[in-house]
């Protein structure tokens, strides 16, 4: 058992319990996304106005809606393809407008060399979404980087509940760059040699 | 693109050309130091606009000096 996995099964007995609630209450999972981007934005409102402890714990709660969604489709017999496109574009909301709240502190505080890596951090947030997206349709599978929305979140997480804002945001565009530059090289490389992915 | 040979540049190749899965061996050590970057960093290295201090890494360079 690895460390993160274990964190991973310690998160998932609350998180099963939520998913329960939400089934026997048959809440349709895309307002479940829905609800989990208006949280987003208040937890954005209160990054733009340095509340990161509070932005922390409305992180938290938004995003157990949007981990719950998927699940909660599923065992609703909900899934439909307008869900998962739904969740996608949703998906991206979110990310934009935590984005969008640390620039305007950033700018607010006078802070344009935090406005610009807040910026480039969110353009390359995401340029990795759509790269995947658009590769996936012309291969089969574009699961390459490491920095994918989990960990963006996360990350997202420990630097409003450790004030590390900063840190975290270099680690996103950084490692945002090499997973976007990833998807590309694979991208390429499987459609060069298209016997690669039949023989993988 | 090959591997390089070096152990060192395949650790760096690994770590930036990822692609492990999660909750794998790989992943916790990508995890640690992605933390031991945000939490050990001085946030005065960073100029982290919200943040100050020289953090646990300023400390122990202070005790050194």
């Amino acid at each position: 058992m690895t460390f993160t996995g274990l964190i991973g099964r310690i998160c998932m007995f609350p998180l099963r319990a939520i998913i329960s609630a939400c089934v026997a209450l048959k809440i349709h999972p895309n307002i479940l996304t829905f609800v989990g981007v208006l949280i987003n934005v208040a937890a954005a409102f209160e990054l733009a106005n340095a509340h990161f402890i509070r932005a922390g714990g409305i992180m938290v709660i938004a995003n157990i809606f949007d981990f719950i969604d998927g699940k909660v489709a599923v065992e609703l017999g909900e899934v439909s393809k307008f869900g998962g496109f739904w969740d996608s574009v949703i998906d991206r909301f979110s990310d934009i407008a935590l984005f969008v709240g640390l620039i305007y502190l950033y700018s607010h505080l006078g802070r344009t060399d935090y406005v610009m890596v807040t910026s480039l951090a969110m353009m390359f947030s995401i340029m990795t979404s759509y790269a995947r997206a658009r590769a996936e349709s012309l291969i089969a599978k574009c699961k390459v980087g490491f920095m994918e929305r989990p960990e963006r979140i996360v990350l997202f997480m420990i630097g409003a509940f450790t004030n590390r804002m900063a840190g975290v945001l270099w680690v996103i565009l950084v490692l945002s760059i090499f997973t976007v530059a990833d998807r590309v090289i694979h991208t390429y490389r499987e459609l060069r040699d298209p016997q690669r992915e039949v023989l993988a | 693109m090959k591997n390089p040979a070096t152990l060192p540049g395949r650790i760096l190749w690994n770590a930036f050309f990822w692609t492990f899965e999660r909750a794998t061996w790989q992943y916790d050590v990508m995890v640690i130091a992605i933390l031991a970057f945000v939490w050990l960093v001085p946030p005065d290295w960073l100029k982290d606009p919200t943040a100050h201090g020289t953090g646990p890494i300023g400390w122990l360079l202070s005790r050194i000096r």
